[in-house]
């Protein structure tokens, strides 16, 4: 087996793991100071309240030239998403409403499993 | 037999460095080939275990995976998963799906997942959350599995709901509670502590003025716990690129990564005032819409799963769970790996869940 310790991409490997940790090590000590909270918070605030003005100018500018905007596009996704989910929702209604007509007439109907199972004995195979 | 060491130079094996060109000068054309490929093709399929929705309401989804056992436990499973992240985590790939797993150990599984809150969502509250999405798919698992009883399964923050559920519904109908990975003790959570730091960080502000919390900044805030990992693992990748199974397992796990979801901003202004400042759910002062929520009011059979490497949940701040609990059936297991791969990665298949089949499968009768 080939020396690790002399092996080049093993070492490389090693000396990139050993940056990551080290970086981030450094970087957690100086994220934990009142001082970057202070900073990050001033700036986070600043570019959070740009971002939203940034995005009422596009949101404007798009209905000026009658385009849908990225909002709009994904709001339409998410409503076919629901669109669909409502959807499934009557379909599986209506498979309770068949397995409920079907009880009643007696013809049968594709069963669950049976809730009997039990833990397995010591030594059973799962 | 042992074929006997060659020459060597400061314990390097001098017969083998031929064979190790070779091998890196395949590796370097396979990285070149598979490079171009994986800018080129999609990624795995991921969540692809076959199940029904069986609600759709807003943010919540809840779904309800088709049986695969000929027989299964009495008592159905609840999953309950963090509002930041999307569920198909538990469910990756084939062979690599903790979904799958529980389905062919025998138990019927549900799934309460979470898609983007929608701007008018904003105004969802921590109560919305605890006291009607979740009342609301226990009812529906009990109506569509016939039982009384549920066995509800928190991950991260999907965890604090369930404690938070349990604790003012400690009458039932939850029979068993599983927690991975979840936090009670904010303060411990030092960086995030930090980053909402109550004297710099104004949430009023920033949730009156964004509405839903965007999941970049959600994101952002999980990248800057490990700031060099994301440029690592990319270098990582690149010499791993030849090796299909890596890059299959990279690509999972990156999207689910960065498949960030937003906070509603209510919900978001709650999380930060009562427990990353106050930390009433430590110091058992949690309300939610008026009623308490004292986790030692919890008597159920409980089981948490802590990671022994989480940048995310650290240790400390999990580790009271069992301790405030009031249940007398109670059990903490640590276990090696990070906050995601304790539940998803390779390891869990070895480590929690045997683990957790083995602890729930007699109390699911």
């Amino acid at each position: 087996m080939a020396d690790k310790s002399n092996d080049p991409v093993a070492m490389w490997q090693n000396m990139i793991g050993e940056m990551e940790k080290g970086f981030n090590s450094f970087a957690n000590q100086a994220m934990a100071s009142p001082e970057f909270s202070k900073v990050v918070n001033q700036v986070g605030g600043v570019t959070a309240g740009a971002q939203k003005q940034l995005g009422d100018v596009m949101e404007k500018y798009l209905v000026g030239m009658n385009l849908p905007s990225r909002a709009q596009m994904v709001s339409m996704a998410e409503r076919l998403q629901s669109i669909e989910g409502q959807l499934n929702e009557i379909k599986a209604m209506l498979n309770a409403m068949n397995s409920n007509a079907a009880a009643a007439t007696g013809v049968p109907v594709a069963p669950r499993p049976p809730r009997t199972r039990r833990p397995p004995s010591a030594g059973e195979p799962k | 037999m042992n074929a006997s060491p060659g020459p060597s130079v400061a314990g390097l094996d001098l017969a083998s460095i031929p064979d190790r060109i070779q091998s890196e000068v395949q590796r370097a054309i396979q990285r070149s080939i598979k490079g171009v490929e994986y800018i080129a093709s999609s990624g795995p399929s991921l969540g692809s275990t076959p199940k029904d929705i069986l609600a759709v309401r807003g943010t919540m989804n809840l779904y309800h995976y088709r049986p695969i056992a000929d027989e299964i436990y009495r008592i159905p499973i609840l999953i309950v998963m963090a509002t930041t992240n999307r569920g198909y985590i538990l469910d990756m790939v084939p062979g690599q799906s903790f979904i799958e797993f529980l389905l062919k150990r025998g138990y019927d599984v549900y799934m309460l997942d979470w898609t983007a809150p929608k701007p008018e969502e904003k105004s969802l509250r921590m109560e919305d959350y605890v006291l009607d999405f979740i009342p609301d798919c226990i009812r529906r698992v009990q109506q569509d599995s016939g039982e009384t009883d549920v066995t509800v399964i928190g991950y991260c923050f999907g965890g604090v709901l369930s404690l938070l559920y349990g604790s003012i519904f400690n009458d039932g109908p939850m029979k068993n509670l599983i927690c991975f990975t979840t936090p009670i003790d904010f303060r411990e959570m030092k960086l995030f502590s930090n980053f909402s730091d109550r004297r710099y960080f104004d949430v009023d502000r920033l949730v009156d003025s964004i509405g839903n919390v965007p999941p970049e900044m959600i994101l952002s805030s999980f990248e800057m716990l490990r700031p060099a990992s994301r440029a690592a693992s990319q270098v990582q990748l690149w010499e791993n690129i030849w090796n299909d199974e890596y890059v299959k397992a990279y690509r999972m796990m990156d999207r689910w990564g960065t498949d960030t979801l937003p906070l509603a901003g209510e919900y978001f202004r709650a999380i930060t005032k009562d427990l990353m400042w106050d930390n009433k759910l430590f110091n058992d002062t949690m309300s939610v819409g008026g009623r308490a929520a004292d986790i030692s009011k919890i008597k159920v059979p409980i089981l948490h799963a802590v990671a022994e490497h989480d940048h995310i949940v650290p240790y400390e701040a999990a580790k009271h769970l069992i301790a405030k609990v009031g249940s007398t059936d109670k059990e903490e297991v640590i276990l090696k790996g990070g906050h995601v791969s304790v539940v998803a990665g390779a390891n869990a298949i070895k480590r929690l869940w045997p683990k957790l089949d083995s602890w729930l499968c007699e109390r699911s009768i």
